[in-house]
Order: C-alpha cells, then structure tokens, then sequence
C-alpha cells in the first residue's frame, strides 16, 4: 500500500519536474516581455535531442557511464544559446507590434524547429540507451525507485530555488521584476531593455532545453515531443496564474500529480483530469492560483 | 535522415532522370506489342512525419530496393518504373494528395497508407476515381467491422487485430497460469481493437482469465513512469500491449528501471516495429515480441529476405523492420498482376483488368509468400516469439519463433464478424 503511494506520488513528481521547467521558462519570458512563446516545447525538444547527442558522444568517446550527466547537463545548458539568436534575430523585430504577430511567429519557431530536429536526429526515435539505469535503484519504503528520477526531481527543485533567489537577491532579479512591473519606467530609470530582454529570453530558452536534456535518458526523444508538451504547460500556466514562478511550481505539481493519481485510480480521467483542474481554476479564480495578470 | 521535403523533392527528380537515361532500354521494348514506351508511374504515400515516420520510411525503401531491382531487370513488360511521392499525412490532405497523383500525374497504381483513418478515406476515393490503390499498413476497417467487403479497386492490408490474436496465442502456449492482466494500448482504435481481441482469444484457452486494469495513453506520450505505477498497484500476471512506435522503447526502458518485468510477464504483440531500440540492457529475456509480418534475423527466410537484410544494413546502418515487406508486396504484386493481365488481353491491362488479375495472386515477397485474398485483403505470415539475448546483436532478438499465417489468426472474410470467429474457431489446438 504505501509502496504503491510512492510509487504513484513520485511518477507525478518526476513528471511535474520536466513540466515545471517548461512552464517556468514560459513563464519568466511572459512576465517581462509579454509575450506568450508558444515555441517552449520545441526547445524542450532541441535540448532532449542535443543532450542525447552529447551524451552519445561522450560515451562512445570511451567516458564513463557514471558521469554521463555532466555533458548531459551542460549541453542541456548550452544549446539555450539558441535563446540569444531566437530574440535578437527575430523577436527583437516584433515587439512593437500586435501580439498576434509575437504568437504566429512564435508558432513558426515550432514548425522549424521541429523540422531542423528531423533534418537532423531524422524521423526514428532517439535515446541514450540504457544510461537510464546506470545509477541504479533505491528502495524507499518497499517502493523501488531509479536514482535517476531522484536526481531530476532534485535539480529541478534546486533550479526553483536558484530562480527564487535570482529574482528576490540579486540585481538583475530586481530588474527584471520592475522590468515585468513598469518597463517605461524601468527604461526611463537607465535600464537597457533589449540587454534586459535577450538575458531573459536566453534564461527562457535554457530552462526548457535543460528540461529536456535531463528527461532524455528516461524516454526517447521524438520529434514532436515538445508539442505534447506544450499542452500540458499550458494547463501548468493556467492553474499557476501567468507569468508567476511560484504559479509554474505549483501549477506543475498540481497538473504531474493529479495525473498520476488519475491514471492509478480511474485511467479514463488521465487527460480530463487536468483539464478539469483548468476549469475549477479559471471559475472560482480566472488569474490562476499566483496570477497578478488577468488572463 | 530521409525525410526532408527537398531531399524528397530531389528522389522524384532522381527518378525522373533514371526514367530519361533508362530511354534506350524502352525503345528495344517497344518491341513488345500493345505495351506503351513511356515509364509506369507508381505513386507512392509514405508517412513523413510524427510517430509513424520510421514506418513510412521502412516502406518507402522497401519500395525503391524493389524499384532499382525491376528497372536493372528492364521494367515492367519493358516500361521502366518510375516512383512519384507524395505524403501521407492526416485524411484529409491526404486524399488531396491522392487525387493529385491520380488526376494530375496521372499514375498507373498507387501505393502506400498506413494509417487506417487515412485508408477509410482512400478506400472510396479509389473506387469513385477508379484508381488501383494497394495499400501497405492502412485497412478500411471502422473498429473491426469492413466498411467495404468487396471493392473493385482498393486492396486493403490485413486486418488491425492480427498481431493481438497472434499474441494471445502465444500468452495461451508459452505463459501458461496467466490470470489477470492488465492491457496498455494507445488511445485510439488499433489500442482498443487490439486489447479487446486479445481477452477474447485469451479467454478461449482460459475462460477465468480477467482484465485487472486499462491503460488508454494517447499516441505521443514520452512518460510513462504514472501508468507504471498504477500497473505496479494492479500487480496482473501480465502486462500486454500494443505499442509499436517508440512508446515501446520508453515503456519498456521506464519498467525496467522499476522491475517490472521481474514479477510480472509481458506481452509485446506489435514491438518489434522498432526491434533494434529494444537494447538488453533494460529488455529482459522471456516476454512475448511481435515482428508483425516480417522478420530479419528469422533462420528459415528465402534468399531474397537475407539479400535484402543484408542490403539494408549496409545501406542505412540498421535491421529492417516489417513495413519493408508491406512496401515490397504492394509493388511486386502490381507488377505479377500487370502481367498476369496482359498475357489474357495482349495488351498493356486496365486499372480494372490489372485489379481482377490481383484477386487471389500470390507472389515470393521478402518474407516468404504473400498474396491478395479474393476480397482483396492482404495474407501473409506473421512472426511473434519469445524474447532472448543469446545473439549477436546489443539488443533482443525472439527464439523459438512462431510463424502465424494469416489464413489461421485472420477472420476468413471481410465479412465475417470477429468475435463470433473468435469463439468458434478458438482454441486452436497445438
């Protein structure tokens, strides 16, 4: 019985670990530069197939398995470059405009995005093989559990509270938070937004690719992973509230754990489940359960 | 790897070269009589995209390794064969793309379908533009029920519950004491016909077999560590799917991790779609695995499979997978009717004389026989077996191996009902 709870517990954990990451990301672009970017999911998907690629390489390079998630981690990390190149090269020329315009390019990043992965991993599911299991098992309370998804839940949580602080103790926080309040007067006070927005944008962008990168070894990657992903973040930002950090956390427990508790006890609710979630939140409160924003 | 649209774009103009260079070799066969000089064109419907890419992909190469073979050999009848691509996508832009190469290429037969929502909307396309469609994967199947028992010129692949049978005849043979089970299957129709044929063939052999759990994940999902989780809570004697894309690899990488398979059995009727991703590490020996209807590493296969099998590695650095054979068949078969057809007429056939000389042909494809069963549903011999490392690669492999015919785990006719078949013609003894 209490095997069974954890087991079922933490599977929604892990789950609400990846999705938090997502959803953070979405979140921290949302709050400062408004817009809603719809192209998280195929950074996650960038960042799962790079992992798995760096991973690859350095096993085959002769490294040992035990380490893999080093390089794992940091091309996770790394590839969020492409934040950089995404805003200045394309952003940067929309944000006086509608936000239509900002989502429909958005959503164009989607369709390339997911076009170059298949140009370049190709069409057949990718994986690190079996480095899944290479850190083993525990036992917690009869209830076995991979290490690895220990190790996830764990780094996703220290990345929460490393975002915390950013935007609470440091002054690029503090920036950024009168950047999401007031940018007239954020830019009237000496602030130069465009640096403002391509930090955050990157920070956007690596949070979702590192969430991908360290899903990897537990699945296979696949080119239109990340478009199953999105809609789950969505859910994640409606429940939170958005553009809230403490929403996208909670939000992502919420939506990992109902599932899993839905798929345990009553398996037809798996989907409807979180969707019904989404619409109590959006009847008793429509800005989300942190949201400052009307949504 | 394959699947850009310019690099496609590129293999039609490649062919359409091929066609011009391969002009001597029509004009000596011109000599034949009533045969026109210009190539046969053979429109050709991989998936490109999503899940079911690979699939298309294994198809689409079935089909030119045949396509290279016929045109060195001097064509069909003496016209060279030249492959036109369109994608398969959903139905709708599908049956566009369908009505192009019939309408505007202009094609001689069309090959390619796999899934069933888009053959349901070729299966009458084909009829109302009188175009012979062979279909590779796609059935025109609503559930199990035929929407079309006999058509004139659609030639539909075998039935979606197939595999399911199959594997509840194995589960009855090797893994005997099987009493509850629980079934993971993807969300739509081939999840739920699968596991619904699967308990009722199972419960031929033993009637107090029962379902202890239902898992409906939809196409797509990446994670299955919550459905695992609920499987550990229902603790069944088996565990049985229908996956077939890389949902497998993930579920079977993701139970390992928890043991899963340690206390409980499996049984994996369509896995083997992607057989080389099921590495041992985390595929332990035992479990039921499904080849669907061809199997590259099987000891008794002809000549022509091991050319194949040993071609395709070299070429692209992997084992085939079954599509290859559904891609081979539909194009070889054309190719036996074309001339079974002329040899009546004297004369290149029609659509419509080419689709009579289909009905009941059969022809040596990659995996053995294969043939079109008069009511124009595919029969050839699936492959399913127990799990085992003793090979020589890094992943599963399947010994013993059971070769099932379709003539024995497929209902006998389009409109037979399934599950008055199932419980007349099972147990199967032996």
């Amino acid at each position: 019985m209490t095997a069974n709870l954890i087991n079922i517990l933490l599977g929604g954990v892990f789950h609400a670990a990846i999705l938090f990451l997502v959803a953070a990301g979405l979140q921290v672009v949302f709050g400062v530069q408004r817009i809603f970017n719809l192209a998280c999911g195929s950074f996650y998907a960038l960042g799962a197939y790079v992992g798995a690629s760096a991973v690859n390489a350095f096993t085959g390079a002769g490294g040992p398995p035990a380490l893999f998630i080093v390089p794992l981690a940091l091309a996770g990390l790394l590839v969020g470059v492409v934040g950089v190149v995404v805003e200045r090269g394309l952003l940067a020329f929309v944000y006086d405009r509608d936000e239509t315009f900002q989502l429909l390019l958005t959503f164009a990043l989607v369709l390339m995005l997911e076009d170059i992965v298949r140009l370049t991993w190709g069409t057949a599911p990718y994986s690190t093989s079996a480095l899944y299991l290479a850190y083993g098992q525990v036992n917690l309370l009869g209830a076995t559990v991979p290490v690895y998804n220990l190790i996830v839940i764990g780094a996703s949580l220290a990345i929460a509270l490393g975002i915390g602080w950013l935007l609470t103790r440091t002054v690029f926080g503090r920036i950024i938070r009168a950047a999401a309040d007031n940018r007239e007067m954020a830019e009237a006070l000496g602030v130069d937004m465009r640096r403002v927005y391509a930090k955050v944008f990157t920070l956007g962008t690596a949070l979702g690719t590192l969430g991908g990168a360290l899903v990897i070894p537990a699945t296979a990657a696949m080119s239109e992973m990340g478009i199953e992903l999105i809609v789950e973040a969505f859910a994640v930002v409606v429940i939170g509230g958005l553009g809230s950090m403490r929403g996208a956390f909670v939000g992502a427990l919420v939506v990992g754990v109902f599932r899993a508790v839905a798929i345990a006890v009553y398996p037809e609710l798996e989907m409807l489940m979180i969707y019904l979630v989404v619409i109590a939140v959006l009847v008793l409160r429509p800005r989300g359960l942190f949201g400052r924003v009307a949504v | 790897m394959e699947t850009s649209r310019r690099e496609f774009l590129k293999g039609v103009g490649v062919a359409g070269t091929g066609a011009v260079l391969g002009f001597p070799a029509v004009v000596s066969a011109q000599a034949r009589k009533g045969v026109p000089s210009d190539p046969v064109k053979i429109g050709v419907m991989p998936i490109r995209a999503g899940v079911a890419a690979p699939v298309g992909a294994a198809g689409q190469r079935g089909v030119e390794w045949w396509a290279e073979r016929v045109n060195k050999a001097g064509g069909i009848l003496g016209r060279k064969v030249e492959l036109v691509f369109e994608e398969e996508s959903n139905p709708k832009d599908t049956l566009e793309r369908f009505r192009k190469l019939a309408l505007q290429t202009k094609v001689d037969v069309i090959v390619g379908g796999i899934s069933t929502a888009v053959g349901l909307a070729l299966g009458p396309a084909a009829e109302e533009l009188k175009m012979l469609w062979l279909s590779w994967d796609a059935t025109t199947q609503k559930g199990v029920e035929e929407t079309m028992p006999k058509p004139t010129y659609s030639f539909r692949s075998v039935d979606n519950e197939v595999e399911a049978i199959g594997g509840a005849l194995l589960t009855a043979k090797y893994l005997k004491g099987v009493k509850t089970i629980a079934g993971i299957n993807n969300d739509y129709s081939y999840g739920h016909d699968c596991w619904e044929t699967y308990q009722a063939v199972l419960k031929r052999y033993t009637p107090d077999a029962k379902s202890v759990l239902e898992l409906f994940p939809k196409l797509g999902v990446t994670d299955f560590t919550s459905h695992i989780a609920a499987i550990q809570q229902a603790k069944p004697d088996l565990l049985m799917t229908s996956f077939w894309s890389g949902d497998t690899t993930i579920l079977m990488k993701q139970a390992a991790a928890v043991g899963l398979f340690k206390t409980m059995k499996a049984c994996f009727t369509t896995g083997g779609g992607v057989h080389d991703s099921l590495k041992k590490e985390f595929t332990p020996e035992g479990l039921i695995l499904g080849y669907n209807s061809m199997y590259f590493n099987y000891a008794g296969a002809s000549a022509l499979q091991k050319q194949f099998v040993r071609e395709y590695k070299a070429k692209y650095g992997e084992y085939p997978p079954y599509e290859c054979d559904h891609g081979y068949f539909t194009v070889e078969s054309y190719k036996a009717g074309v001339e079974k057809a002329y040899k009546a007429a004297g004369e290149w056939p029609s659509k419509e004389q080419v689709a009579k000389a289909l009905e009941g042909i059969e022809v040596e494809s990659l995996s053995g026989k294969r043939s079109w069963r008069e009511d124009h549903v595919q029969m050839c011999s699936f492959f399913q077996g127990i799990t085992t490392h003793k090979n020589e690669f890094d992943f599963v492999t399947i010994d013993p191996v059971e070769v099932l015919p379709t003539t024995r785990i497929m209902k006998p006719t389009t409109s037979t009902k399934l599950l008055e078949w199932i419980n007349s013609t099972f147990p199967l003894k032996g």
